[in-house]
């Protein structure tokens, strides 16, 4: 029988190796990325945990099965099975248009790679080692984000960097509380430990001032791979986030929990919000927009309530179908323009890679949250619920969308100018050079996410089970 | 012929305040320093003087195994930055060396007094917040470590001096861990982490050379 824990962690490994062996066939590596991550999705989600299911020679796998791994439980509780197949889904999501865009980057490989340790992270007991491997993912990442090309990446130096600095915190806050179940008259050790949870998680999710690896990783190397980042390797903290106030209930109760989160958060969203349309360049826009994005979804978890935690649910569950269009956009643009995605030499790009330009101006769109986006579902809910507690916060995200919008409408009027030169003019194909296949990945793609603004239904209920999941808000 | 826990054991006499001196020193060079070879032998010094306080607070065998680790991060810098310059020789050497002296010396007399400052700042944290579990010398070590690794971290972007400095960093921080959780899977991973670290830098340093050999090639 085996185990389904341990299928998590080793399947993804071993389809690593294979894909990274493949990676001259880029059809061939691509799809089969892609295809174990939607087919490991599909069993977290569909597999049951209480019995074993009987796959062909006959062959059992449990998928509730609690593993034995080094002395440490790996286990898949029902609560899991939503996040683990988040994580492998959007990753299917990134590998099919990383296939079209990035072909020839170690994506695919390593981000399996990345799916299997993330993974642990997410299945592992107790939650000190998932720190110590959400820090292996981060320098294994380094490799992910690197172009083929390009110089060195200082966005993967910064997040594994920040990453680092961030592992210190958690591991000794496990210690911390283990000696404060031994001595429970100590409860200096509790704020101590709360302290050093707010410092870390501060550190991984990008708080300000501790933001600048975010518009790093989207700003240079393969900006598919910063998304793998922003989203799988961002959703996996956010779940050992909750997972740690799931755990350790005192410290959503603690009086500072929900001021702290919220001025955080709205710190995100007023740095990312000013800073967005001052960029010059298309990849640190995608960053700051991620950043007002995150910091939204702190918003929402400083609201102190299961509403609140839907929304950031919510958030998460979006938040890539927006992101991996506006990356996969900047990749085909970078693509055909040596690499540099400032707004001033992309001047006219729109009309050769027009598949390429849409992705990015609706991943734009739904990372500023416009209607019609998959970004507007939750980012109008979280406006309409801080209307009524907190109006100022409320203006403040609308104005944060509006930065990310000018940005947006800056590269969209660069990109459809026409070209300066007349002979740039004379090379304009009729047809696009993108491709029939790019065009058909774009649009299932764009469709995906329009699709999602228009019925958020389709993914609400899965919001909802999520927090229902965590009682730390339940009064 | 000697083992290598046999060798531990017989210097073992260093491994306190002598130690700490050595880290200090160390430390000091690799922030100071920017020539790649004072900095290989700077962090392979470095972890044999690591090695030794940790032989205070955990078995002699997981401590040689943790310099072990160190070494071979080592050898990886040691090969990656030898065949950097090899390459970076084809270019008009002379001239750079010349140019580089006068901005070494500016630069490196701001890192000497940064150095300097954070090494004030973790006497003073030794003393006015003793870390639980460590005595006072190793307390003081993990201060040095942590806070020269953050300050290399901070002065440089460059693949090499950021990857030097977190294993500064980690260095510090393992020294303190180990008398918290002693467990071997954790040691481990903490392992697995620096030399994955070091790949990581040292993959992005090849990928500076390549970039600069094409930049002159064209």
């Amino acid at each position: 029988m085996i185990a389904g824990p341990l299928l998590l962690l080793i399947l993804p490994l071993a389809v690593a190796g294979i894909v990274y062996i493949l990676l001259r066939w880029t059809s061939i590596a691509g799809l089969l990325a892609m295809i174990a991550a939607l087919a490991l999705g599909f069993a977290v989600i569909t597999l049951p945990l209480d019995q074993p299911v009987r796959f062909w020679g006959g062959r059992q796998i449990a998928m509730g099965e609690v593993v034995t791994f080094f002395g440490r439980e790996l286990v898949l509780e029902p609560d899991d099975r939503v996040a683990m197949a988040f994580l492998f889904f959007t990753s299917a999501g990134i590998f099919f248009l990383a296939w079209r865009f990035v072909p020839h980057s170690l994506l695919h490989p390593m981000g399996l790679a990345l799916l299997s340790l993330l993974s642990g992270a997410l299945l592992i007991r107790p939650l000190i080692y998932a720190a110590l491997l959400l820090e292996i993912a981060a320098a294994l990442s380094v490799f992910a984000l690197q172009s083929e090309d390009g110089p060195p990446s200082r966005g993967g130096l910064r997040y594994l960097t920040f990453t680092t600095l961030a592992l210190p915190g958690l591991l000794v806050t496990h210690w911390l509380l283990e000696r404060y179940a031994l001595t429970p008259d100590e409860t200096g050790l509790l704020g101590m430990s709360a302290a050093l949870l707010a410092l870390s998680f501060a550190l991984l999710l990008g708080v300000v001032p501790f933001h600048t690896w975010v518009p790093a990783v989207t700003n240079d190397g393969v900006a598919l791979a910063g998304t793998f980042v922003l989203t799988i390797g961002n959703g996996a903290v956010w779940f050992l986030l909750l997972d740690f106030l799931e755990t350790y209930p005192w410290l959503s109760d603690h009086p500072r929990f929900a001021t702290l989160t919220f001025s955080a958060g709205l710190a995100m969203v007023v740095v990312g919000g000013l800073l967005a349309p001052a960029q010059r360049r298309l990849g640190a826009l995608v960053g700051y927009a991620a950043l007002v994005d995150s910091g939204a979804a702190l918003i929402a978890l400083g609201m102190d309530s299961k509403l609140g935690l839907t929304l950031a649910f919510m958030s998460l569950l979006v938040r890539p179908l927006g992101l991996i269009l506006v990356s996969a956009g900047l990749s085909g643009l970078r693509a055909r323009n040596g690499g540099d995605d400032d707004i001033d030499t992309l001047r006219g790009l729109g009309r050769q890679a027009p598949w390429s330009t849409a992705a990015l101006i609706f991943g734009g769109l739904s990372m500023a949250g416009l209607p019609v986006s998959a970004g507007f579902v939750w980012r109008w809910a979280l406006c309409r619920a801080l209307a009524l507690s907190s109006p100022g916060s409320a203006l403040l995200v609308l104005l944060a969308s509006v930065g990310i919008i000018v940005g947006v409408w800056r590269g969209l009027a660069a990109l459809l100018m026409h070209p300066r030169a007349p002979e740039d003019r004379s090379i304009i194909p009729l047809r696009s050079p993108e491709g029939w296949l790019t065009a058909a990945v774009v649009s299932v793609t764009i469709i995906a996410c329009v699709g999602v603004g228009l019925f958020p239904q389709a993914l609400t209920p899965l919001a909802v089970q999520l927090a229902e999941a965590y009682t730390f808000f339940t009064p | 012929m000697p083992t290598l826990v046999d060798l531990l054991e017989r210097v073992s006499f260093l491994a306190a305040m002598p130690a700490t001196a050595g880290l200090l020193v160390t430390a000091g060079l690799l922030v100071v320093s920017r020539d790649w070879r004072l900095n290989v032998t700077a962090l392979t010094v470095q972890y044999f003087f690591v090695v030794l306080l940790l032989t205070r607070l955990i078995r002699l065998e997981v401590a040689a195994v943790k310099g072990l680790t160190g070494w071979m991060i080592c050898m990886v810098f040691y090969l990656t930055e030898r065949r950097a310059s090899v390459l970076e020789q084809s270019s008009d050497a002379e001239e750079k060396a010349l140019a580089r002296r006068w901005i070494l010396s500016a630069r490196a007399s701001f890192c000497l007094l940064a150095g300097i400052l954070v090494s004030v700042a973790a006497y003073t944290a030794a003393l006015r917040i003793p870390l639980p579990e460590v005595p006072t010398d190793i307390t003081l070590a993990c201060y040095l470590l942590a806070g020269l690794g953050m300050l290399l971290l901070g002065l440089s972007e460059s693949p090499m001096q950021v990857g030097l400095g977190l294993l500064t960093f980690l260095s510090g921080f393992d020294l303190f861990y180990v008398a918290l959780e002693p467990s071997l899977a954790v040691a481990g991973l903490l392992g697995a982490v620096s030399f994955l670290i070091a790949l990581a830098t040292a993959y992005l340093r090849a990928v500076q050379i390549a970039a600069a050999s094409e930049g002159r090639a064209l």
